[in-house]
């Protein structure tokens, strides 16, 4: 018989059920040792979750002779049920790219910066020694010269330890991660109109809504298996109905029922419309609105964040301002966005907004937001965000089955890392914040430091591009990054990168971790060589609030290490002597987990996995520790609602989604956010009995947000950071497409991938070609005041810009489409805006 | 880091290339614009100016060992597809007017792609549908035909349809497809070519 693809995805969840039927779940590694595999003459089956996007879709990697030999869908995982995309499928060739780093490699002559020479092979205790002598002096001189870049993808127990020693080693708050640059402005929003960094829905909202609303969300590619959920549900009823919000036509597109093509930028106008439209036609909960909401306004015209005092400005500084005012005063600020201003500035016929005001009007169908990018990458991202909240709150359609909500995470642990283990310059550990006293209290009660030890790093550090900004202008001297490729993601390259006087980043000392060589480790003075996904243990927090662990398959090749070990060792020799309440510092820090003397970690993977695990987790247990616990009932923290739950937990549940709750001795995981239910069909009920209130509105409470009442906050439209002229007439936006993940390190060294999509194309809408004299296939340099790239044009309609308006992928290094991107960001999340710079395009000629 | 699979692709080619000595002959992809397979065996004179004229070097000579097609121009999809230029400069400088500039792309003549459903990833629900995002024709030459997928209620099946009017049988699907044992999941078929015999000898040659 032939094995098709399929058939072996049934035998694969066969031999998984049988394996979890005869009890041998004692973490899925023990697969290994049961008689079906061994018998099958099969590899050693292990269970994980993709590399890739924010779906998080789980799997199963079969391991044969030290190599993966496949990877195919968990049907056992909670959000993906088996299946993955075409990136999926082919996963375990991305770890056998024939330039894998398999030996530490030093740079001696900084002229070499920037090409891909110079770099010497080296051995790893004289790369150690050189990253940790620099580190060490860049401390010891000035903390502030000193840098972290992280990831959306740097697995949760390295997160935590980088978090960890950067905080309460270093006491620095020079630490950031890429998530930064794709859900800086979610997460604002978020803590804004909720105090609570998390989405209340989850995957399965998909499964109950009537209507999808895409808003600036190109789902059918950056997300593909929940796109394909999305595409079950619309064929499963033929009333579910889709309108595609967007600023040009994707195949995300092709569900929608109506695709609403609006002006970039103008979506705020159109979102303010549909609210007002609500109130002025009484078509509002009232229910809702009077048990759980509370009015706001806030600062307003507050220009755009593109040059480097704006943070520090006036108005930069009096962004996050905001005060209460009451509900006529929300609808009379509300009352200018009639449906004809909100159509004469988005171009949206004011019919199309009024129905889908209609949309959310309608009380007996369920409505589904979706978002990504295009609302996050935005230069008043986290405003958007806020705005269409106001929508769902207004109307109670929110952390109800169907019926809310959801902000679409871009990369494979942006939230179960960079958010929950806060690994940003302003954050610590499950949602505390540098700032507040309490929480930095709390903080240093779990890592066992001396009392206001933390006071240290009350002030925020640098974000993301703040942090780039400077080292471009020679005022950082140490930049570590990992999980990440800055050279490449980065918007604004031509500034990062010196507009040729690369003074900055070549003075800086830059130390790069990664798995294959890429235009970042071209600036590199050191880069270490890494262990990639399955070659270690790890565990990522996919977009539905789902960790879930994937197990060590294979070893790491040649000399590569983990990256847990890289930090060990070169935290051991920066804090080597130094003190932490009477104690040595490493040892006070990482000495449960990491034997410094021998260079070993205290046990397995699992194992250490797990106790790291153990300490994040006392962050939402308090009752695990007694000095957290008298801080948390103290200050009314409400650590536990978060809670996660014991590490072998995830592994033998295939993931879980948090707060996870011990009912009975079982963990149970929730579903629905502040939705009152029973646990075990997934909504949230013991933290509404220890927090919230029952009988309310829609039978939601929301126990984490001041007052219980989320904040409805008035956003006014404003102009984007700039707009087409003669000189720059085109916008352009940037993106993901489905055949690769993020900047191409990865996916473009699995050469079935690469085939598929081979090189960057700018789209272009045919009038425009036609008036600029250029068809499918030419050359053309997109200019902005930025900078500069050449790229092929296409007009084949993958994607189909209205005309003023072309869109390019960033995966394609020999491209670099972030030459030319602006990097004015939010000023509120300080998230970049990678949708919307004005460029010209000429024609290259011969 | 750009992966070249051409060249192995382009020596399978030459192998299928060889049984076409053979009786009876395998049918080349031929560039845009002939009529009929006759009518092209009748005029090309093997002047090889619309290999100069591709800007994408994808048309080829056949081998002297292809029997009477030796030096014929053909296109090898899997290694280099035709890109449908819009003005078709390999048809217009052809002086026989074995290739003529098709009036549209659609109309190029070429072949039909032929998606081969057991080894499809998309037919199996997995979200790749690479041919249908690659297709200069994309919504036209190749659809979505969007499918719920049995016992699955958080899966469709995103299958890729060719619609063979309009296809002109340019190949870029088959360059793109990412599946390739035993064969790409779809493949042109040339105008004129027994479908079933080819497809088979495709799979074999591989």
């Amino acid at each position: 018989m032939e094995l098709t693809r399929r058939s072996f995805v049934k035998s694969t969840a066969v031999a998984l059920a049988s394996a979890a039927a005869a009890g041998t779940l004692a973490g899925c590694s023990s697969l290994a040792g049961t008689g079906s595999a061994a018998a099958s003459g099969e590899g050693v089956k292990t269970v994980g979750v993709c590399r890739f996007c924010g779906c998080g879709c789980g799997v199963i990697v079969e391991a044969k002779d030290g190599k993966v030999v496949s990877v195919t869908g968990d049907p056992e995982n909670g959000s993906s049920r088996g299946l993955n995309c075409v990136k999926g499928y082919y996963l375990a060739r991305a770890l056998y790219g024939e330039d894998r780093l398999t030996v530490p490699l030093i740079r001696d002559d900084k002229a070499t910066k920037g090409t891909a020479s110079g770099l010497r092979e080296a051995t790893w205790d004289e790369a150690l020694d050189l990253v940790a002598t620099k580190l060490r002096d860049t401390w010891k001189a000035d903390k502030s010269r000193l840098a972290f870049w992280g990831s959306g993808q740097q697995p949760i127990v390295e997160g935590y330890c980088t978090a960890k020693f950067w905080k309460a080693g270093l006491l620095s708050n020079n630490i950031d991660p890429n998530a930064r640059l794709c859900m800086a402005s979610a997460v604002v929003g978020f803590m804004n109109v909720f105090q609570t960094d998390e989405p209340a829905g989850c995957y399965a909202d998909i499964d109950e809504t009537d209507v999808f609303v895409t808003w600036g969300a190109n789902m059918a590619e950056a997300h593909p298996m929940l796109y394909s959920r999305l595409t079950a549900r619309k064929l499963a009823d033929s009333a579910v109905r889709h309108y595609d919000v967007t600023t040009m036509t994707t195949r995300t597109s092709a569900s929608a029922d109506k695709v609403l093509t609006f002006r970039p930028g103008s979506d705020i106008a159109i979102a303010n419309a549909i609210a007002n439209y609500l109130i002025v036609n009484d078509k509002y909960d009232h229910a809702f609105v009077a048990d759980h909401v509370q009015f706001k306004q806030g600062t307003e015209n507050i220009g755009n964040a593109t040059d480097d005092g704006y943070d520090k400005s006036e108005i930069g500084q009096a962004v996050d301002n905001v005060e209460p005012i009451t509900f006529e005063a929300f609808a009379t600020r509300l009352a200018p966005y009639t449906l004809e201003y909100a159509s004469e500035l988005s171009g949206v016929p004011a019919e199309d907004i009024q129905e889908l005001a209609e949309v959310f009007a309608d009380k007996s169908r369920r409505v589904l937001s979706l978002w990504t990018m295009g609302v996050n990458q935005h230069n008043r991202g986290t405003w958007m965000n806020h705005c269409i909240y106001n929508i769902h709150l207004l109307t109670g359609r929110y952390a109800l089955p169907g019926d809310g909500a959801f902000s679409l995470t871009g990369q494979p642990t942006a939230c179960g890392t960079a958010r929950e283990v806060g690994t940003f310059s302003h954050r610590l550990p499950a949602d505390l914040v540098v700032k507040n006293p309490d929480h930095r209290r709390y903080t240093e009660a779990v890592w066992d430091l001396p009392n206001g030890y933390l006071d240290a790093i009350e002030k925020p550090g640098y974000h993301t591009v703040k942090m780039f900004r400077e080292l471009s202008k020679g005022n950082i001297d140490f930049l570590w990054s990992a999980h990440n490729n800055w050279a490449v993601s980065m918007p604004n390259l031509t500034r990062f990168l010196g507009k040729g006087d690369l003074t900055g980043v070549n003075d800086a000392f830059i130390c790069v971790a990664e798995v294959y060589p890429t235009l970042s480790t071209q600036y590199a003075d050191v880069v270490l060589p890494a262990a990639m996904w399955v070659e270690r243990e790890g565990a990522f927090g996919n977009g539905e609030r789902r960790t879930a662990v994937f197990e060590k398959a294979v070893d790491a090749p040649g000399e590569a290490k983990w990256d847990l070990w890289m930090l060990m060792e070169i935290a051991k020799r920066v804090l080597a002597g130094e003190q932490i309440g009477g104690e040595d510092a490493f040892d006070h820090l990482f000495g449960a987990w990491y034997d410094a003397e021998t260079a070993a970690f205290k046990g397995t993977d699992r194992e250490v996995c797990a106790s790291i695990w153990e300490e994040y987790r006392t962050f939402s247990n308090p009752d695990l520790n007694p000095d957290a616990a008298a801080i948390n009932a103290e200050a009314k923290l409400k650590m536990e609602a978060k809670q996660l739950a014991p590490y072998e937990e995830y592994i033998h549940n295939h993931g879980l989604t948090w707060p996870v709750r011990e009912v009975d001795g079982q963990w149970l995981p929730t579903l629905w956010r502040f939705c009152d239910g029973k646990q075990e069909d997934g909504f949230d009920q013991y933290g509404i009995e220890a927090y919230g209130e029952s009988g309310l509105a829609g039978g939601v409470s929301f126990y984490k947000s001041a007052d219980k009442r989320p904040s409805v906050v008035f956003r006014p439209w404003e102009p984007p950071a700039e707009e087409p002229s003669e000189e720059y007439p085109f916008w352009f936006c940037t993106g993901r497409l489905l055949e690769h993940w993020h900047t191409g390190s990865m996916t473009r060294r699995v050469p079935e991938l690469d085939r598929a999509l081979p090189e960057a194309l700018l789209d272009m809408n045919p009038a425009d070609c036609e008036r600029l004299g250029v068809t499918d296939g030419d050359r053309v340099r997109v200019t902005s005041r930025f900078g500069t790239c050449d790229i092929t044009v296409s007009t084949a309609g993958r994607t189909r810009p209205p005309a003023g308006m072309v869109f390019a992928p960033f995966f394609a290094e020999e491209t670099l489409v972030n030459l030319v991107v602006q990097d004015t960001y939010c000023p509120l999340s300080k998230e970049p805006d990678f949708k919307k710079t004005c460029v010209s395009i000429e024609k290259i000629e011969g | 880091m750009r992966i070249v699979a051409a060249a192995g692709a382009a020596a399978v080619f030459a192998a299928g290339v060889a049984l076409a000595a053979a009786p009876p002959p395998l049918p080349l992809l031929r560039p845009p614009g002939m009529a009929s397979p006759a009518d092209f065996a009748a005029r090309c004179v093997r002047c090889g100016r619309c290999l100069e004229a591709c800007p994408y070097q994808a048309i080829h000579a056949a081998p002297l060992n292809a029997g009477r097609a030796a030096s014929t121009p053909f296109v090898n999809a899997r290694a280099q597809a035709c890109r449908l230029c819009r003005d078709f400069p390999c048809a217009a400088v052809c002086p026989t007017g074995a290739l003529a500039v098709p009036e549209e792309r659609a109309g190029a003549a070429m072949g039909t792609a032929v998606v081969n459903e057991e080894t499809c990833l998309s037919f199996q629900g997995m979200r790749c549908e690479v041919c249908y995002r690659a297709c200069p024709l994309i919504d036209e030459a190749i659809r979505i035909d969007y499918r719920p997928r049995e016992g699955d209620a958080i899966h469709a099946v995103f299958a890729p349809q060719v619609n063979a009017e309009v296809c002109p049988g340019c190949g870029l699907c088959e360059q793109r497809c990412p599946v390739g044992d035993p064969a790409p999941a779809i493949v042109v078929v040339p105008t004129g070519a027994d479908e079933a015999a080819y497809l088979a000898l495709r799979n074999d040659a591989v």
